[in-house]
């Protein structure tokens, strides 16, 4: 084995079975944290995959986001459909519409694909707000049912846990297959001709690639990665609102890519666990907030322009050349 | 008596553990307070928010409730329902708050719902007016509300212009989302059991957020209504009478227009000042000054403003105080923090707030909250800005069901 995907391999696995261990502390507050984190860091790798990967910053992730939200609360609440069938046929719901929206908005470049992928989301938004009779509009969709997790009793530890901690490790195990996944999709072959389109793109056309359906491709799966990240989110909060597809969403989740390094696959989930960590300390401290928020990320932005994963991995690398 | 070294190790253990142990130890009662406290709303979340913090100054003066000192944590919710859940999650699992004062929007309120719920934590929200926040299928023993409703704030204005003996044709303008579906349906559904001669001709539903209302303007007016039930808010409403005043829409209607959502309120007559449509009839959660006002409103009043260091002072802490009265009377009489002898004790529970008795329905956890209505004029009292003559208080008990 090639020494990068030793490192890769044990890296992705120090991560799992330290997120493995948060209910062993025993508080229910850093079981919910850690949820929370495990699905934004599925959010935010899902949208590395277009903005790191490929080089197609997209101002409007949220939308896949709350449309998988959406469908699995509504068939899980109003359908009664199995949980797991429900989380599938959101992140379906999320690529279909990534799918046809992204056909658009993969024959602009630069800028002008961000502003489109925005007006998507904005679109998306609008609906979920003024459906009343699908999407409950401006009030949301509150209640969604908790899964039934009655399957875990058998196991030894989990089985004993309660049903918050139980929930987590669901979370952490569709994560978990999600994030390989992904992993697998940025190391394929196919990963590698988004990074070629990423670097040249009129390169990449030169050489008989079909560069818009390579982009359309990525952008359907990034948005049925964001769709699975959106169903379990929604039963974790307990209901899906309008604002899951809002622009702030998106600007949160491009943050947290860009914070914690979006030229490494773990950056972005690096990011998330810093801005929720962050948020939820600074939150509860003061109700001015955005501004020590705001000072903290111009500092860690500036410290760490490649992000945090990116510092991290610069700092590993020098010791290496060091030693040699 | 011989001290077992590990028995005093695993009741620490214990302690440690379970918050609900840990919680009765503690001599302070904690209320949450989720509330947006950045970005727009926080020009209604943080006076309400003042509210309930000199409540808890003023019952911790006068030692407390059972002897215990209320503390008062408040969140950012940043009026987004998910941040709503976080922080509240936070505050229960974290911070072992007792109760949950709080919510400003109508995402936020049920939202939260769910998590007092779940968590066994009482819930009252003060400001979301959504029904749905109580109707029979959402209503557990955890949530209550003591600000008004869709329905008590469609059917007062309905009262109101019930008695414009004049008016034979109303239309109405209301933004097309859930709360103007709810309020205008309300008004018009009473409206007509109460005056079953008036027609109503026109209703228009521009989106929420245009920029142009003009079109539904002249819609209207091409109508003839004799008078208008309007439920615009906040800067809509200012948006709104900005495109309405050239079309000489006030003139031709003549000021019989209605329009609650607290546009009668001192912060919306400030921002305005002489752009005020002077003449129509609104309403508002509180009133510094007012013929017939009690002693105990005016004390209120006198408070409110040297707590907030404004003369007069907002109408919003009036929203969070009574939910405070009505959470420390149900905790003495429960005498007890324990959320279901609270909850029990909540039902059907009377206060007196500083602007008249005030009782929570048993049926539907609902206080019979009426607002205060009158015709917005230009008067001394209030220099260039608008102010509310006629004031009455609209008592909604005999119209809530």
């Amino acid at each position: 084995m090639r020494r990068q995907t030793v490192t890769g391999v044990v890296v992705s696995a120090a991560l799992f079975v330290i997120a493995a261990t948060v209910p062993v502390l025993g508080s229910r507050y850093y079981t919910f944290v850690a949820t929370d984190i495990v699905i934004f860091a599925m959010l935010a790798t899902s949208l590395n995959l277009l903005v790191g990967l490929s080089g197609l910053v997209s101002f409007g992730h949220a939308a896949y986001f709350g449309v998988g939200a959406y469908v699995c609360g509504i068939l899980m609440k109003a359908g009664g459909v199995p949980f797991l069938a429900a989380w599938l046929l959101g992140g379906v719901g999320g690529a279909l519409l990534a799918g046809v929206f992204g056909y658009f908005c993969v024959r602009l470049t630069r800028v002008y694909f961000s502003m489109l992928t925005l007006a998507f989301a904005q679109i998306v938004w609008a609906v979920c707000f003024k459906w009343n009779d699908v999407t409950g509009g401006e009030q949301g969709y509150p209640d969604v049912p908790m899964p039934d997790l009655a399957f875990l009793d058998w196991l030894p530890w989990i089985g004993s846990l309660r049903s918050g901690d139980k929930f987590y490790f669901v979370v952490l195990m569709l994560a978990t297959v999600s994030m390989l996944a992904m992993r697998r999709i940025a190391n394929s072959s196919f990963g590698r001709i988004l990074t070629c389109i990423r670097d040249n793109l009129e390169r990449t056309q030169f050489i008989g690639i079909d560069v818009r359906r390579h982009q359309l491709v990525v952008f359907t799966i990034a948005g049925g990665f964001a769709g699975l990240a959106g169903g379990l989110f929604g039963i974790f909060n307990r209901g899906v609102f309008p604002d899951f597809c809002y622009w702030p969403k998106s600007a949160e989740v491009l943050i947290m890519t860009i914070l914690g390094g979006m030229y490494s696959f773990w950056g972005p989930s690096i990011g998330a666990a810093v801005l929720i960590i962050l948020n939820q300390y600074i939150v509860s401290r003061t109700e001015y907030w955005p501004l020590v928020l705001g000072a903290i990320m111009l500092a860690l932005l500036f410290a760490f322009p490649r992000g945090i994963a990116g510092a991290v991995g610069a700092a590993w690398r020098s010791r290496d050349r060091f030693n040699a | 008596m011989i001290i077992d070294r590990r028995k005093v190790l695993a009741g620490a253990g214990a302690l440690a553990i379970h918050p609900r142990v840990a919680r009765a130890q503690t001599h302070v009662i904690k209320v949450g307070v989720p509330m947006p406290l950045s970005g727009p709303a926080a020009l209604y979340g943080q006076p309400a928010l003042k509210g309930a913090e000199m409540f808890a100054a003023e019952v911790n003066a006068s030692g407390g409730v059972l002897g215990r000192r209320i503390d008062i944590l408040a969140r950012d919710s940043k009026a987004s329902a998910d941040e709503a859940v976080r922080v509240a999650r936070e505050l229960i699992l974290k911070e072992n708050v007792h109760f949950l004062v709080g919510t400003m929007t109508s995402a936020e309120g049920p939202a939260v719902s769910t998590i007092a719920k779940e968590e066994k934590v009482i819930l009252i929200a003060p400001i979301p007016k959504t029904d749905q926040l109580t109707a029979p299928r959402n209503l557990h023993p955890y949530v209550f509300r003591t600000g008004a409703n869709t329905t008590i704030e469609g059917r007062s204005s309905a009262e109101i212009m019930a008695k414009w003996t004049n008016v034979r044709k109303v239309a109405t303008i209301v933004h097309d989302y859930a709360y103007g579906q709810d309020v205008a349906k309300a008004f018009v559904e009473h409206l007509k059991r109460l005056r079953p001669d008036i027609e109503v001709v026109d209703q228009q539903w521009p989106k929420l957020g245009e920029a142009d209302y003009t079109p539904f303007i002249n819609a209207q007016l091409a109508r003839k209504p004799d008078a208008v039930f309007s439920g615009m808010w906040g800067g809509y409403f200012v948006t709104w009478v900005k495109q309405a005043r050239p079309l000489g829409y006030f003139e031709t209607l003549e000021n019989r227009i209605i329009n609650p959502a607290e546009v009668g309120s001192i912060e919306v007559t400030r921002t305005m000042g002489a752009d005020y449509p002077f003449g129509i009839w609104s309403n508002t959660y509180d009133i510094a000054h007012y013929d017939g006002q009690s002693e105990a409103h005016k004390k209120y009043i006198e408070r409110v403003s040297a707590f907030t260091k404004q003369d007069p002072p907002s109408t919003w802490p009036i929203t969070t105080y009574v939910a405070m009265q009505f959470l420390t009377e149900a905790i003495k009489k429960a005498n007890s923090t324990d959320s279901d002898k609270v909850s029990k004790a909540l039902l059907g529970l009377t206060i007196e707030a500083p602007f008249g008795r005030q009782t929570l329905r048993e049926k539907d956890h609902q206080a019979d909250r009426g607002q205060f209505y009158g015709r917005m004029v230009k008067d001394a009292r209030g220099g260039p800005n608008a102010v509310m003559s006629e004031v009455r208080y609209v008592d909604p008990k005999p119209f809530m069901d």
